[in-house]
């Protein structure tokens, strides 16, 4: 019998169960869905029953841990060498890649789709607490908005690890980065003018509020491109020609 | 079955090797034998596409390892006991190969077993095996996908005498029935226990190359690889 080539799907089914398998990689992904739960039910006990201000102060726990997580399933196969095994078996290291890069993107969908489902009986307990009237009314805009700037900071994570290839730098980067940026946007024209074209936090802002214009769209494109596409690209190409030893 | 056709490898301009050339047939045992640094990693990463040649190629089956459609269903291979998550049990490490090869999953429990993995020993994390448990795993990994061809590096390092004794019957029943096994080390008694052929290299170039008996007739395999890596090191000096 001649074999045949590892299917995709099986190689993502392989990085998916690996996400989970070790002890650092459960603990994450059930911090971050504990603390969403955390997050929301806090934000009902203190603020008003608005459904989706409930779900979204989620985004504070995904926010932080998905792309940590995003950073070790990418960075682990380094830190630990098991990249000699891995690429042994799958020699087209590209396609180990792309199949470490999805299963991190789904659990942050799933975390946002958790987070609006844990929001639903929070809102209408802390509205019958409150004795006022829940606000469920959306637009769809802001939901997927929402959604997809979570996806993006996830996103940001792979980026990351996959153009540094050390867990700490790319950990440090991604979690210092609003703070940075800020500091940046307050050092004059210049520096505003760069935060405004270059800073994920900013730029994602009209995509959460439903209202992406041509200009807002334009910006966010320009740097998704440099924090997301062109280090994940770079990784990727690196990580193909590179001695693996 | 396992071919190097004039490998050479040069780092900076160091040459790490030197117009590498031999074959491993199939249902023999080659013993890659030589000091510590002499080329031997580089040259089976070569081979199994980790690194890419400077010149020359290495092929299995006739083609690069790289090319061959799931290459680990038809060669094993065993590059470095020690590259193992420590948070993973020995189980699980079998299980992610298996899925990845598409095996059933009775695959991890024979391989286990064929390599004297107890049950008990396979729910633990890899982190707390000795080296001599991580060669077994290491090897178990290696046999998952029944292989026509076995690539292992340093295998023996860090086995007890019975481990050592054990590979040396598992390596013959697998090279009987068919399987090319091509094996790295420094340890001369090893190699000489089990090998039928012997390619001795050193700073980074074939040696010397021979059956076991023609380098017992010819002074021993001690003497002569004593000497000819001693010389090795005189002309690179």
């Amino acid at each position: 019998m001649t074999p045949i080539d590892i299917p995709f799907t099986r190689l993502l089914r392989v990085e998916t169960r690996k996400l989970f398998d070790t002890r650092s990689g459960l603990i994450l992904a059930v911090s971050a869905i504990g603390l969403a739960l955390v997050a929301v039910v806090a934000r009902g006990l203190t603020s008003e029953p608005r459904w989706f201000t409930l779900a979204g102060t989620a985004a504070i726990p995904l926010g932080t841990l998905l792309p940590v997580l995003a950073i070790l399933t990418v960075t682990g196969e380094w830190r630990h060498r098991t990249a000699l095994t891995t690429f042994v078996l799958e020699p087209r290291r590209g396609r180990v890649l792309a199949a470490k890069c999805l299963p991190p993107l789904a659990v942050t969908v799933a975390g946002c789709v958790f987070a609006l489902l844990a929001a639903l009986p929070m809102t209408a307990v802390a509205a019958a607490v409150h004795g006022v009237e829940a606000t469920w009314t959306v637009a769809p805009a802001k939901v997927l908005g929402w959604i997809a700037t979570m996806v993006l900071v996830t996103g940001q994570g792979l980026g990351m690890g996959l153009a540094l290839l050390n867990a700490p730098a790319a950990i440090v980067i991604c979690l210092a980065s609003t703070a940075l940026w800020s500091t940046v946007a307050r050092l004059g024209d210049m520096g505003a003018i760069l935060a405004g074209w270059l800073d994920l936090n900013l730029t994602t802002n009209p995509l959460m509020n439903g209202g992406l214009t041509g200009d807002a769209a334009l910006r966010l494109t320009v740097s998704v491109f440099v924090w997301i596409v062109v280090p994940v690209a770079a990784g990727i190409l690196r990580i193909s020609r590179k001695e693996i030893g | 079955m396992i071919e190097f056709h004039c490998v050479s490898k040069a780092y900076k301009g160091v040459k790490a090797l030197d117009e590498v050339s031999f074959t491993v047939e199939a249902g023999s045992v080659t013993g890659f034998l030589g000091p510590n640094g002499a080329g031997k990693s580089t040259a089976l990463r070569i081979l199994t596409g980790l690194s890419r040649p400077t010149s020359g190629s290495a092929t299995v089956f006739g083609r690069p390892y790289a090319e061959l459609a799931c290459p680990g269903r038809r060669v094993g291979t065993l590059l470095d006991a020690g590259a193992l998550h420590p948070g993973r049990s020995g189980r699980e490490v079998l299980t992610l190969g298996a899925m990845m090869l598409g095996l059933p999953r009775s695959r991890v429990e024979e391989s286990q077993e064929l390599v004297g993995l107890t049950g008990k020993e396979g729910r633990r994390a890899v982190g707390g095996y000795s080296l001599g448990m991580r060669q077994r795993l290491g090897i178990a990994h290696a046999l998952l996908g029944r292989p026509e061809a076995l690539i292992l590096d340093e295998p023996a390092n860090g086995l007890d005498p019975q481990g050592i004794q054990w590979m040396r019957g598992l390596l013959r029943s697998l090279a009987d029935s068919g399987c090319a096994v091509l094996l790295s080390s420094h340890l001369l008694h090893e190699v000489e226990q089990v090998a039928d052929q012997i390619v001795m290299i050193g700073r980074g170039r074939v040696l010397a190359r021979g059956t076991v008996a023609e380098f017992a007739r010819d002074g021993g395999l001690e003497r002569t690889f004593l000497e000819l890596t001693a010389q090795a090191d005189r002309s690179a000096a």
